[in-house]
């Protein structure tokens, strides 16, 4: 899976960003963030096809293409919906059809799974997961 | 004369002991405690008690603690309780209620809620339970409660620290300023530990946020594989 990933340079840069981002901010409540490595950072642009506002998380699910046009399909955990709505998000802040950029922490094991530091809508708005204290 | 005066005194003494009772016992102690209640956030999450190891954990402790594994058996990852000392260190907020005899705090997270007796002792021969028995006391400006009764089934953090069914927690809570809280938490479980020690979480108040519901076993993808 990682090296499938430096084949993409395109669309998936694993960014050497320090995290401060995610670190900072991360309150990711229930499950903390043992499965995900919260030492890089790595950012994914793609289409939303599904955005569950659930608890313990939210979850976005996005289809990311390589330069081939392959689709890779990514999932985005997030934070409660009572800390997500603190910060600012709705049930529909995002929807099916948004292209989106996601910044966070790549799941250990490598699948196409991200703990999110923050979402880039397409306008240039940013959002981010906790609400500031 | 002398009667008089003794009848007087004592009409006053009797009418300063009737005069609570008469406005309601209840409002009186309510206005002789400090004020704790409103929505609290932790400032800092703490997912690790000792940050730079060095728990003195004792032999049954360090056995138990070498079971754990984030990824697999937090109890967490199968949404079962948080329990106490864990609910107070978890990063989603908490309410405090009180009322003359109880104190409850009610946690956003995994919906707990912690009821804790102002007007009475621990009952004997408690059933173990993830959370304990609590009870509390005002010491000037601070909430202490006691707590025991517990199952060995909870972590005291999010690497796996373990207690056994001996532990007793005590904990000091009260408000530095009008927005902060601050709470010492000393856990002593003998069984456990080789010495009691105290963590310390820092609240702060959150006017303007209410309680949100949380069903964690509604969307949870992660599979719990303790026992």
């Amino acid at each position: 899976m990682r090296k499938k990933m430096t084949n993409k340079p395109l669309t998936l840069t694993l960014s050497a960003v320090l995290l401060l981002i995610s670190f900072a901010g991360s309150v990711s409540a229930h499950h903390a963030t043992a499965s995900f490595d919260m030492t890089k950072s790595m950012t994914v642009k793609g289409t939303v096809t599904g955005f569950d506002w659930t608890n313990p998380h939210v979850y976005i699910y996005v289809d990311v293409k390589d330069e081939k046009g392959a689709v890779e399909k990514w999932s985005v955990e997030m934070a409660s919906t009572g800390m997500l709505a603190r910060a600012g998000w709705r049930r529909d802040t995002v929807k099916a059809g948004d292209e989106i950029t996601i910044f966070g922490n790549r799941a250990k094991d490598g699948r196409p799974f991200l703990h999110l530091s923050k979402v880039v809508f397409a306008n240039g708005q940013e959002l981010a997961q906790n609400a500031q204290n | 004369m002398r009667n008089h005066l003794i009848f007087s005194a004592a009409a006053a003494v009797a009418m300063l002991a009737l005069l609570p009772a008469a406005r309601g016992q209840d409002a009186a102690h309510q206005a002789s405690v400090p004020d704790l209640s409103g929505v609290w956030q932790v400032t800092k999450y703490q997912p690790r008690m000792f940050p730079n190891g060095g728990a003195p954990l004792a032999p049954w402790g360090e056995a138990k603690f070498k079971t754990a594994n984030a990824e697999t058996n937090d109890p967490n990852l199968g949404c079962l309780p948080t329990g106490v000392p864990r609910l107070m260190f978890v990063p989603l907020p908490l309410e405090i209620v009180q009322t003359p005899t109880r104190v409850v705090i009610i946690h956003e997270g995994v919906q707990a809620l912690r009821e804790i007796y102002l007007n009475r002792q621990h009952p004997k021969d408690l059933d173990p339970t993830y959370s304990g028995d609590s009870i509390g006391k005002w010491e000037g400006d601070t909430l202490v409660l006691d707590t025991i009764g517990f199952n060995d089934k909870t972590w005291l953090d999010a690497v796996g620290l373990p207690h056994s069914d001996a532990m007793h927690v005590v904990e000091r809570i009260r408000r530095t300023d009008h927005d902060t809280l601050v709470d010492d938490v000393t856990i002593d479980d003998s069984k456990a530990y080789t010495k009691p020690f105290t963590i310390q979480q820092v609240y702060k108040l959150k006017p303007g946020w209410e309680i949100q519901e949380y069903i964690c076993e509604e969307n949870n993808k992660y599979t719990y594989q303790g026992k």
